[in-house]
């Protein structure tokens, strides 16, 4: 198929100095951090224990290590970041933003820059310094792009993701992540949401489907001896266009005659420690996943429409928990590939003429692109999630090489910035994609812009406006399923009688 | 005196360079990685690992996505180099054997190549003001060394002549631990001087970046 628009940058925009200067997180308050373990405000000896505690970091993680040591300043990240092509700012592109940590690492642990710090770029860690950690590793999405065009391959997002422990650990956490992990770890989600509250959600959505398609599509919560579990991110039980696709999953599942069930303890498929770089606290949230497939007794653990979620799930599991071997495959799932499934076993049937006068195009989550694998071949993270838009949807159209698969922008809202103090930024970040989008907008009239990610779906419903596109439709790929799914009784099923069939 | 001493002080600088290395790649395996960081889509299995390991390290590939134009300057700097490499393997032969007739033919291209690449990467770094904004000085003398390298070697061989049997013997002797004095001149002594400053600096700079690849978690990881 012909793309249009080879090359979103033909020219690269000239650096503006400290141009995103002003676009700082709120700081965490005090309780917040402590309730995780992390001192409540910046600590008096904070220059010694960031020194220490960066010390540590590289000696507990051979990529940083690594990285540390590998980079040339090539400068072929230079023009990769979202974040650099919407600000200008250089401290925004990736070797710059390596270099804030870096340079801090040679000056207090290596020889040459203890010794001749001008000569090799060696840089004290001052307040400044450290203020500049806390803005500019909270301006990255951790989305990976620059370590595709790595000659080194070189992971910013590891760097940020230390930065931002290191910040944490002398009292200067990032408000909107750290509430986010501490209520995840007390209430089993982001939201915060009771198990009262959820079930009552879940009902009224039961209400909804019966209503709207005549079919009882249930939405079992906590049911045991189940086959699947599905965990999805929050975000699916409310925020719009989320909650469509969490009715897509429901009608998929039901049409196929799957037995499935969410959990209450793990009603959370995001996991914010791992944007926040706290091997523990990811630990900890991986683990009521476990706990659940445990209690339920399922054999199959399914992951939603989540980008990082799925990079946790899919790649991170088994070294944050250890043994899945009473997993029938022996790992998680990703909801696409089972949907896939189903839909090559004849379990369910799509009529792409229910979506008529849909012209989707589809927008690569970072952490699923660049993350980990889905389904058993080597780009099924590209390939199962356009299968399913293409048997659902009557038109599909790619956006510019250089903005999909393992080349995708981020949304510009991933890797915890998702807040409202940051909508600036996100909206410059968000430029990339835009450009990919308005091209495809006015050349090929899409109206459909298909994530299966629930950062990037808040993300780009918030910033598209901005861009000009507020007429896009920014959708859930299983809301496009469900609404082409030909809903029928799976024959012989009596708990389904009540299903009319097509 | 200095011709004395200069000898010892290549076996020791090289001796230095290696272990330094070693001690580097030793750290580098013995640091944990508590979780998998592959880059994906990753291969499946070790031997695709070992293809995506080695077009990196002997084609760039990442770079090529990255940038033609560095690709390329890249791709000269570091096949000139190991052409010219190849080369200085003369040095290392008592006689010259008839099979390394035909790859001396190559020292001329060899060194236009790494010339070139050199000038292109170093433009580049001068001329783009993202690469400007990012480089330190050390990232322009390392150009500067290098560049000091090779034209003071093709000087030697062209317009410079200087004992070149005797300068093989001098570099086995520091090689085996049977000490020779080098030739007295200048033009060699500028060119051996900077060669070792660049063995020295190098298990201590970004120099040791190609090493680095085997080791990176990104690459070295199999996608489940």
């Amino acid at each position: 198929m012909k793309r249009p628009m080879k090359r979103l940058y033909p020219i690269i925009p000239l650096i503006e100095e400290r141009a995103a200067r002003d676009q700082v997180p709120h700081r965490a308050d005090a309780p917040t951090s402590e309730a995780l373990g992390y001192p409540g405000e910046l600590v008096e000896d904070w220059q010694a224990r960031a020194i220490e505690r960066l010390g540590e970091r590289v000696a507990g993680s051979r990529a940083l290590r690594v990285f540390m040591d590998s980079c040339t300043r090539c400068g072929a990240c230079t023009d990769k970041c979202h974040y650099f092509l919407g600000t200008h700012d250089p401290n925004n592109m990736p070797v710059a933003r390596q270099e804030l940590l870096r340079a801090v690492w040679r000056r207090y642990h290596t020889w040459s820059g203890r010794w001749f710090p001008w000569l090799v770029g060696a840089r004290d860690l001052t307040r400044e310094r450290l203020d500049d950690w806390y803005r500019y590793f909270h301006q990255c999405s951790e989305c990976r792009r620059c370590a595709v065009f790595c000659p080194q391959g070189i992971d910013t997002s590891e760097v940020s993701m230390a930065g931002r422990d290191i910040l944490a650990t002398v009292g200067l956490g990032q408000r909107y992540g750290q509430t986010i992990v501490e209520k995840a770890g007390r209430l089993g989600n982001n939201l915060g949401l009771k198990r009262p509250a959820l079930a009552d959600v879940l009902e009224s959505l039961e209400e909804d489907i019966l209503e709207e398609t005549g079919v009882a599509v249930r939405l079992p919560l906590d049911r045991t001896g189940c086959e699947i579990l599905v965990v999805t991110p929050s975000a699916d039980f409310f925020a719009e266009p989320h909650v469509d696709g969490l009715i897509g999953y429901a009608k998929v599942l039901h049409a196929a005659g799957v037995s499935w069930t969410f959990s209450s303890h793990a009603s959370e498929a995001a996991n914010f420690g791992l944007f926040a770089g706290n091997l523990e606290q990811e630990r900890q949230l991986a683990e009521r996943l476990m706990t659940a497939v445990i209690t339920l007794g399922v054999s199959r653990l399914v992951i939603g429409e989540c980008g990082h979620a799925w990079r946790v799930a899919g790649a991170r599991l088994p070294a944050l928990v250890g043994d899945l071997s009473m997993l029938a495959k022996g790992r998680a799932e990703h909801l696409c590939e089972l949907t896939v499934e189903l839909l090559q076993a004849g379990r369910i049937r799509l009529d792409p003429a229910r979506n008529a006068g849909v012209v989707a195009t589809y927008h690569d989550s970072c952490n699923v692109a660049r993350g980990a694998m889905m389904g058993e071949r080597a780009d099924g993270a590209f390939e199962l999630p356009r299968r399913l838009l293409r048997a659902a949807v009557p038109e599909f159209v790619e956006m510019a090489e250089s903005s999909t698969r393992r080349q995708t922008f981020c949304c510009g809202g991933g890797g915890g910035l998702l807040s409202d103090e940051l909508l600036p930024l996100r909206v410059q970040g968000a430029e990339p994609r835009a450009r990919a989008l308005r091209s495809v907008v006015d050349e090929r009239a899409v109206t459909h812009l298909v994530a299966i990610c629930a950062i990037c779906k808040t993300q780009f419903g918030s910033v598209l406006p901005a861009h000009q596109l507020g007429q896009v439709q920014v959708t859930s790929l299983h809301a496009l399923v469900g609404d082409a799914l030909v809903l029928a009784v799976p024959p012989g099923d009596p708990d389904r009688h009540e299903a009319p069939v097509t | 005196m200095a011709g004395r001493l200069a000898g010892p002080l290549f076996t020791l600088v090289i001796a230095w360079s290696l272990g330094a290395l070693l001690w580097r790649m030793v750290r580098w395996v013995r640091t944990p990685q508590p979780v998998p960081v592959p880059l994906t889509p990753a291969p499946r299995t070790r031997a695709g690992v070992l293809a995506r390991l080695g077009a990196e390290l002997f084609a760039f590939r990442s770079l090529f996505r990255a940038s033609r134009i560095t690709w390329a300057a890249s791709l000269a700097l570091h096949y000139g180099l190991l052409g010219i490499l190849l080369v200085h393997a003369r040095f290392l032969m008592p006689v010259l054997p008839t099979w390394m007739v035909p790859v001396l033919q190559i020292s001329g291209w060899a060194t236009l190549l790494t010339l070139t690449g050199i000038a292109v990467l170093a433009a580049r770094r001068m001329l783009i003001d993202r690469l400007r904004w990012i480089s330190v000085p050390s990232d322009h003398l390392h150009l500067v060394l290098l560049a000091t390298i090779v034209l003071g070697g093709a000087a030697l061989k062209r317009w410079w002549p200087t004992d070149l049997y005797a300068t093989g013997v001098f570099l086995r002797g520091a090689l085996t631990l049977d000490w020779q004095p080098p030739p007295m001149h200048a033009g060699l002594w500028l060119h051996l001087g900077s060669v070792l400053l660049l063995i020295a600096v190098f298990p201590i700079s970004k120099l040791v970046h190609g090493l680095a690849i085997p080791f990176t978690p990104t690459w070295n990881t199999r996608g489940r």
